[in-house]
């Protein structure tokens, strides 16, 4: 009996903590949800604070990284994305998906022009969020793909913003999205549709060139 | 034999009550910010009830609570729902996302509802009047695509 008490006792306390836990982390959201008009700012400053941080050691870091932000490894990383998908690698584009995450949380930001910054800040955030998603759901191709057919855009949106430092072609996909079509980028000439994998491969065509 | 059977349950049951008394702050704002979805947007009445019983337990600040939801540890599978729920899309914070982030919301929002990912099947097996019939699944899209902007 006195084991009961004792591990119900414990049970209690572990319950308890957990509580209080969960109220904080749920207090912290509200808070931030009443702050959300300052969210953009402050989270531009918490990305400095953080990003300044390793680059204090010495002077050349920090002057090569203000002037270093570029969309290659988004770009590349989308692109791994896209070819896992044309080869219907389910695996593969979660695993390249989780990249281009890692890839948006790595780019300098704070060196973006500021009249660029805020549209980068959003196409960020969105293309993210479609990252995560197509990272979870390994094995569920086709939600993968109805996330691709969104960031996307967002990829394209970077380009067109930043430009390119390869040849890229962007491609249109009549069929996709029940006849709605869907863009993707490619580096290649030869259409390789990334929506309809080995079912329809040639499906699609060149709308654009970006030459660097 | 018994005896350990007639423990088990004992403590079982005393594990039970125990659990009963953690109960986390509820979901209930109570009130309608400028952002929520239908100050951003116009909602037709219409789309404003389907959203209300289909969707707005889990994605708004303001959760109708059954009954059944004062007794752990069904209180412990509901708050984690509407904690995920809420992360992947909050209409009562509507207004809070940017223009683009609206647009891929809602694209997902009729991806899913195509899908019959959602409302989720847990969800409408305890509330039945959440099943989306045919017809209101259309209304939801037209209206949907009355606000999606194309490019």
């Amino acid at each position: 009996m006195k084991k009961a008490i004792l591990s119900t006792a414990v049970l209690v306390t572990v319950l308890i903590s957990c509580n209080s836990n969960k109220s904080e982390g749920e207090s912290d959201k509200m808070v931030e949800a009443t702050n959300e008009e300052n969210h953009e700012h402050s989270h531009n400053q918490h990305v400095e604070t953080s990003e300044k941080e390793p680059s204090v050691d010495t002077t050349t870091t920090i002057v090569k990284t203000q002037s270093d932000f570029s969309i290659d490894e988004i770009v590349r990383n989308y692109l791994k994305l896209k070819n896992s998908l044309t080869k219907d690698d389910s695996k593969g584009a979660a695993k390249a998906a989780k990249a281009l995450y890692e890839s948006f949380n790595k780019a300098n930001q704070n060196s973006i022009e500021a009249k660029s910054k805020k549209e980068y800040l959003e196409i960020a955030d969105d293309a993210k969020e479609h990252a995560e998603h197509i990272n979870d759901n390994s094995g569920d191709i086709e939600h993968q793909r109805e996330h691709f057919a969104i960031l996307s855009k967002d990829v394209n949106d970077l380009i067109k913003l930043f430009g390119t430092k390869q040849k890229l072609y962007l491609d249109f996909c009549p069929m996709y999205d029940e006849g709605d079509g869907a863009l993707w980028i490619s580096e290649t000439k030869e259409i390789k549709n990334p929506y309809y994998g080995q079912e329809m491969p040639t499906c699609g065509s060149i709308k654009k060139e970006y030459n660097k | 034999m018994k005896k350990n059977l007639k423990k088990f349950l004992l403590y079982g049951f005393i594990g039970f009550l125990l659990l009963q008394f953690y109960q986390p702050a509820r979901n209930m704002d109570g009130t309608i910010h400028p952002i929520h979805i239908t100050k951003v947007y116009s909602v037709p009445e219409n789309i404003q009830n389907l959203l209300q019983t289909s969707c707005f337990d889990c994605h708004s600040n303001n959760t109708n609570y059954p009954w059944y939801s004062y007794i752990q540890p069904t209180r412990f599978i509901l708050e984690r729902d509407i904690k995920n729920g809420k992360e992947e899309l909050n209409f009562s914070e509507w207004g809070n996302y940017s223009e683009r982030k609206q647009q891929s919301k809602l694209d997902r929002i009729e991806k899913q509802i195509k899908s019959e990912e959602m409302p989720l099947p847990m969800y409408t097996l305890t509330h039945k009047k959440a099943i989306l019939t045919s017809t209101q699944k259309n209304e939801i899209y037209d209206w949907i695509n009355s606000h999606k902007k194309d490019e």
